[in-house]
């Protein structure tokens, strides 16, 4: 048997520490060859076990891992033709860079020689000749990403998998090591499994962004898909950017229905494609941040808007190309417009400002 | 300590100086526990270095100052005279039952670190008998030791009872050095050597034994001083042949001449040497390491 | 369940790991404890022979002699004399090399001069006080040249206060090195913060430093008192055989062949020893401490 695409399917994974618990909890997935897939999660989600169990680090306690057509439940990891690449790395402390990216074909038997021309050529390829013959303990941050990178792809695995790959780096390094992680899996055309808890990272990256929470998987979809189509409560406000309703519904009537909030004013929300609402039910409802329009009381409203919630504005935030502004609409819950730069200096806001709240009707969606 | 607080405005009031100001004016504690600290190890030292004076006395010397001349005289006494006993003989032994000792040690500890990186049924049972073990009675396990040969119609002899009994006192402290070595050991790079396609033994090999070198290095150190110097495990279980420790022991009863002196100075440079080997390998292999840290 | 299984794998393979460590202690621990503690059920023939059979006589005999409780209360008193020493000599340079001295690296190599003797003879250690203590020794001579005294002092050597010298200068060392690292474990952020929060000196020793250093004090506490009432050599040596402790009498009682009533006081001593360690082990999981 030889592995020789990269395509994975998680079929009814299951994996228990302890025999009470599932820490992965059900989970099925199928990951195309040579995508790009982040898992995302809280810590603890079991994000970093779904890939320890496809690496071969763990069994799962129930449930099947197909790679390119072979399940590879039992299988070692080397012939699974995977290949990890650690949190804050796990190099070698006592080789050089070079003996790092030798190790794979030193224990596959190869001759010094043969391997330290191939480990030449990784390296070259990463662009740390120079460095060669230093220790781990001498590199930077990134220059260490860069050795596990070539270290992990020395093996012509048809998947890598990268736990927290960034997070040992900081700010400016992690968004340029991002490109190059991009740029990687491009050239090497092979499927990336990539964990990680920060959203801009999973949504910047992925072809597929996998949400978890307590062991199952809550949305996955394309990145676009995840991040405006939200699932349900814990996706928004996991993925970020939404503000988050929740009421009752007062009416439904053809294409949409009224949301009521104790003594509020009804909201009118489109019923789009979900089914199965009916009067009295309780439901959750998301609008974007960055739909949300603030006008001043007795102005009038943009076209198209119809729902206007009075707030009032408890901060301010200056994020640099928007203004973050946090308002009262919802008792004891987030509610917050992205405002423009531009728009909002035309006529800024201070804090204790009354405004109303309001977005084009269709902006908001109900979620599950 | 209102003086720290004028001396390092820019940093506020900082603990390391509150306690020990890292620049600036000392505590009077400092003063004070220099002083204990200067007294602690003088006394630690002193008597071992009178011994070693003395012992270079000639054949006039006797057990206490002042010095009654310079010589190698006790040295030669000491392995030429039959009243010392066969202090060269004891002394082979000792040599090559601490090699023997320290191998093992250095050996079973490894396995064993290994072993409780992870917790399994019934690892408690086998922790706390190495707890026991070490603080057993010494000279109550030799006698135990002793009978049970006996009652095995063994003979007991340094390379079998006594081999035993002094590793049942060195791999307690094998295994103790080799948990706080673990702990530092990253269970990620035998992870990643097993990622990488090496087998079991290859990853042990080419990762775990070159990284925790030092650690085991201090293993051996432990496993050789302490079987060298070991006598109540070894008095009642060493058989008809004496180790070194207790020809030692037989001469503090009955020897009273500077031959006991000449001896402590010559166990105590074949001390000075391990130790000097074994640090000195330690700081080697941290050196070629270019002096990094591992990370925990 | 697999669950189960995988988990009874990892088990056999700690096991496999640990197999050879319990091949040495069941023989040469488990065994010759067992056979101690049968010993002591047996009767004795006179002449060094055991015969096999069950009485409870040798522990009465043990527990009726007087002199079980004189040696109980002269061990004790060298345990609780050595144990104070040892811990305020041991707490106070622990704590002089982790917080008043400024480069670490000499913090290191003061603290590496502190543990060389270990690695050295014991008894070698021990003797070398001769020539300091004697009647003709150096104390007594500074101690006459200087006019403080006339006649040499006899209680230097061969007493209970040189037994208590020679166990406080080999044992000091067993409470340094674990209360060493449990202080250098202590964030220093953490003594900051309690000075910013206007702790005095003495505050931070008393309510940061000590229960920080806890699990320190108690491994090394466990080394002194089990090696201390284990002893016998230092009490026979520099006493001048003045003075006998539980397991120095068990040694003359095996010298003269009392097998019997020897394996009975030292299944006591071991019994008071598990106590007592038992007890220090109760205030601080010391497999937590030590791996982690």
């Amino acid at each position: 048997m030889r592995i020789e695409r990269g395509d994975i399917e998680l079929a009814g994974v299951c994996k228990s520490y302890d025999g009470v618990v599932n820490a992965v909890d059900g989970v099925n997935l199928r990951i195309a060859d040579g995508a790009y897939c982040c898992f995302i999660g809280p810590s603890g989600c079991g994000k970093t076990t779904i890939l320890r169990m496809i690496a071969g680090h763990e069994d799962p306690t129930a449930g099947e891992i197909v790679i390119g057509g072979h399940n590879v439940v039992g299988l070692p990891p080397v012939q699974r033709r995977t290949a990890m690449m650690f949190q804050s790395y796990a190099l070698f402390p006592h080789l050089t860079v070079r003996e790092n990216i030798a190790f794979a074909l030193q224990v596959r038997g190869q001759s010094k020689a043969e391997r330290l021309r191939a480990a030449d050529a990784m390296i070259e390829k990463v662009r740390l000749t120079q460095f060669a013959d230093r220790l781990p303990a001498q590199l930077s941050g990134g220059q260490q990403q860069r050795v596990a990178l070539a270290r992990a792809a020395i093996t012509e695995p048809r998947v890598l998998l990268l736990d927290e790959p960034l997070s040992a780096l900081d700010e400016q390094l992690r968004v340029q090591m991002r490109q190059e992680l991009r740029r990687m899996q491009r050239e090497l055309g092979i499927t990336f499994i990539h964990v990680t808890h920060t959203q801009l990272e999973a949504i910047a990256l992925a072809d597929l962004v996998v949400v978890m929470e307590q062991g199952r998987i809550k949305q996955a979809g394309p990145a676009r898909e995840v991040y405006a189509h939200p699932r349900d409560r814990y996706v928004a406000e996991f993925m970020g950017g939404q503000n988050v309703l929740s009421g009752r519904v007062a009416k439904v009537n053809g294409g949409s229905f009224l949301l009521k909030q104790g003594a509020r004013e009804a909201i009118e929300v489109p019923l789009q494609a979900r089914r199965g609402i009916g009067v009295g039910d309780t439901i959750d409802i998301a609008v974007r941040r960055d739909d949300v329009a603030l006008v001043r009381p007795g102005a009038s409203l943009p076209p198209g808007c119809g729902t206007a919630l009075p707030s009032r504005v408890t901060a301010i935030e200056y994020q640099g190309y928007f203004v973050k502004v946090m308002l009262d609409t919802v008792p004891d819950d987030e509610f917050v417009a992205y405002v423009p730069e531009k728009t909002f200096f035309a006529d800024p806001f201070n804090v204790g400002d009354v405004v109303l709240a309001t977005w084009v009707a269709d902006r908001a969606r109900p979620l599950a | 300590m209102s003086a720290v607080v004028v001396d390092n405005p820019e940093q506020g009031i900082s603990a390391r100086k509150a306690i020990a100001p890292s620049r600036g004016k000392r505590p009077w504690t400092f003063y004070v526990l220099a002083s204990l600290f200067t007294a602690y190890v003088l006394a630690l030292y002193g008597p071992m270095f009178c011994i070693y004076i003395l012992s270079f006395q000639d054949v006039r010397g006797g057990l206490v100052f002042p010095m009654k001349g310079r010589s190698l005289h006790w040295f030669i006494d000491l392995f030429t005279q039959v009243r010392t006993g066969d202090v060269k003989g004891s002394f082979d032994r000792s040599i090559k039952l601490a090699v023997i000792v320290t191998i093992i040690t250095v050996v079973i500890s490894f396995l064993a670190g290994l072993g409780f990186r992870r917790r399994f049924k019934g690892d408690s049972i086998v922790f706390y008998m190495m707890i026991g073990s070490l603080v057993a009675p010494g000279l109550v396990l030799g006698l135990g030791t002793g009978l049970l040969f006996q009652a095995l119609g063994l003979s007991p002899a340094w390379y079998s009872s006594a081999l035993g009994a002094q590793l049942s006192w060195t791999l307690p402290f094998g295994v103790l050095v080799m948990f706080a070595v673990m702990s530092r050991f990253n269970n990620a790079w035998d992870e990643a050597a097993r990622d990488l396609g090496a087998s079991r033994w290859q990853a042990i090999r080419l990762v775990m034994i070159p990284v925790l070198a030092p650690g085991l290095v201090a293993v051996a150190l432990f496993g050789f001083t302490l079987s060298y110097d070991e006598f109540a495990r070894t008095l009642q279980t060493a058989g008809s042949l004496n180790t070194l420790p207790l020809e030692i022991w037989s001469m503090t009863l009955n020897v009273t001449s500077p031959s006991l002196y000449a001896l402590g100075t010559v166990t105590t440079i074949v001390s000075f040497v391990v130790i000097g080997v074994s640090l000195g390998s330690i700081v080697l292999i941290q050196k070629k390491r270019g002096a990094q840290k591992i990370k925990g | 369940m697999p669950s189960s299984s995988s988990t009874s794998r990892s088990s056999l393979t700690g096991w496999l790991y640990v197999s050879p460590l319990v091949g040495v202690l069941v023989p040469f621990f488990l065994a010759p404890i067992l056979v101690v503690l049968a010993a002591s059920f047996f009767g004795s023939d006179g002449f060094g022979g055991l015969t096999p059979g069950f009485t409870l006589a040798n522990y009465v005999e043990v527990l009726h002699s007087a002199l079980t409780l004189k040696l109980y209360l002269a061990t004790i008193k060298f345990t609780v004399l050595t144990w104070i020493f040892t811990l305020l000599i041991g707490f106070f340079v622990a704590y002089f090399l982790v917080f008043h001295v400024r480069n670490q690296l000499l913090a290191i190599g003061l603290f590496l001069l502190c543990t060389v003797p270990f690695w050295t003879s014991n008894i070698i250690r021990m003797i070398s006080w001769i020539p300091l203590l004697g009647k003709e020794g150096l104390i007594n001579a500074a101690l006459i040249s200087t006019g403080v005294i006339r006649q040499p002092l006899e209680v230097l050597l061969f007493s209970d206060l040189a037994v208590v010298i020679a166990y406080v200068h080999q044992l000091t060392i067993f409470m340094i090195v674990p209360i060493f690292n449990a202080m250098a474990r202590i964030d220093k952020r953490l003594i900051e913060a309690a000075i910013d929060a206007g702790a005095s000196r003495f505050d931070i020793l008393r309510l940061i430093v000590v229960p920080m250093a806890k699990s320190g004090i108690a491994l090394g506490s466990i080394f002194v008192v089990s090696i201390v009432m284990g002893d016998f050599f230092v009490v026979k040596v520099m006493s001048g055989g003045g003075s006998a402790s539980v397991v120095s009498a068990f040694y003359e009682d095996v010298g003269v062949l009392q097998y019997p009533t020897a394996a009975a006081s030292a299944v006591l001593l071991t019994l008071v020893l598990v106590a007592i360690v038992s007890l220090i082990l109760r205030s601080v999981d010391i497999r937590r401490e030590i791996t982690r």
